[in-house]
């Protein structure tokens, strides 16, 4: 397989746009990982789904800019 | 004595401010030399005696002085650019390296059984540099180790008679392109698993760096001793690596403090290590078997 830089960079703008497209209500509501079911507390250790649900909100956040949640 | 009888023909003419046959650069400027502001002229004179004595000429003077001041002012802002992104007080940590160092982590990725103590040693909360600190990670050897796997590569297809030179640029993105995703799922990793000890990106990248030790090895074995060499070279320096990547993540995942936190956690920095070592026999094997056919 010879990937090219430009392979990675095509690769890499796709997935972010495929965790930005995640939709709030229809899709992760549905199957437990809303961003307002996750935090539980602040103790000490997150876990591995919290932090998970914590990245995509993160990355839906900062990809979507001012637009609406 | 052509030197004087120079000398005092060119200031006649510095001061006469008409020029008939001094070298080019001289001649275009002599007005825009005789209109410089201040007291410039009148001292300016006698420096530009002293100055057309050493350089021949002043205004070239000028021209490289402007210059140095332009290349100066594009280093600063290339400086400013490069410090908003990488900062170079931590890249200079991980070049810091002897050569006492560099032979005995060599030693030491080939043969890492009989290593005892595997501790990065920290002075004041400040890790020691490679220098002083024999498992402390550095970027020399994944740098070097690179370089010399592109170009190995592209002997080992010359002697297949297959190379052209793009097929060189070819094979370096090609395994720059997996250095990047390996140290992306690295990082993903050590953020899902809240690792909190201080493996930056640059550590990350070290240790994924370290692998083309092994690839260089195993394609001099194979170039040397044909397809059978390369498998056994492929697996001791696999087997080696992976104990030594094992070890290495551990005591620097588990960080200053050796209490390590809850117990999922720690089983999930468990699973993220042996991933990370399993990982590296596989790249090896994807990266080189093309070249020992």
């Amino acid at each position: 397989m010879a990937f090219t830089l430009y392979s990675l960079l095509q690769a890499a703008l796709l997935c972010v746009n495929a965790i930005a497209v995640l939709h709030e209500e229809r899709f992760l509501k549905n199957i437990g990982w809303g961003t307002d079911q996750g935090i539980g507390g602040f103790g000490e250790e997150p876990g591995i789904k919290s932090q998970l649900m914590n990245l995509i909100r993160s990355v839906r956040t900062v990809m979507r800019g001012k637009k609406k949640n | 004595m052509a030197y004087p009888s120079g000398y005092g023909a060119h200031g006649s003419k510095h001061r006469a401010r008409a020029a008939p046959d001094p070298p080019p650069l001289f001649d275009d400027t002599s007005g825009g030399y005789s209109s410089q502001p201040g007291g410039y002229p009148a001292p300016g004179a006698d420096v530009a005696f002293n100055v057309n004595h050493l350089l021949g000429d002043p205004m070239a003077n000028m021209a490289v002085a402007y210059g140095s001041s332009i290349a100066s002012h594009g280093k600063d802002m290339v400086h400013k650019e490069l410090h908003r992104f990488v900062s170079m007080n931590k890249l200079k940590y991980f070049f810091a390296v002897d050569t006492a160092y560099v032979a005995k982590k060599l030693g030491l990725l080939v043969f890492p059984y009989t290593h005892q103590n595997w501790e990065v040693q920290y002075s004041r909360d400040v890790p020691l540099p490679p220098r002083q600190d024999l498992n402390a990670p550095d970027l020399y050897i994944p740098t070097m180790a690179f370089i010399t796997y592109v170009l190995l590569a592209g002997m080992a297809l010359g002697i297949q008679k297959r190379f052209s030179p793009e097929v060189l640029g070819l094979c370096a993105s090609t395994a720059l392109v997996w250095i990047v995703l390996e140290v992306l799922a690295l990082l993903l990793g050590v953020y899902l698993a809240t690792v909190r000890a201080d493996l930056s990106t640059f550590h990350l990248l070290a240790y994924s760096g370290y692998k083309y030790v092994g690839m260089i090895l195993s394609v001099l074995t194979g170039l040397l001793f044909g397809s059978d060499g390369y498998y056994v070279a492929l697996a001791w320096t696999s087997s080696a690596l992976m104990y030594f990547l094992v070890r290495s993540l551990r005591t620097a995942a588990l960080g200053p403090d050796s209490m390590g936190g809850p117990a999922p956690r720690q089983r999930l920095q468990l699973y993220l290590t042996l991933g990370a070592a399993a990982f590296q026999p596989l790249i090896i094997y994807w990266l080189t078997y093309h070249l020992v056919r």
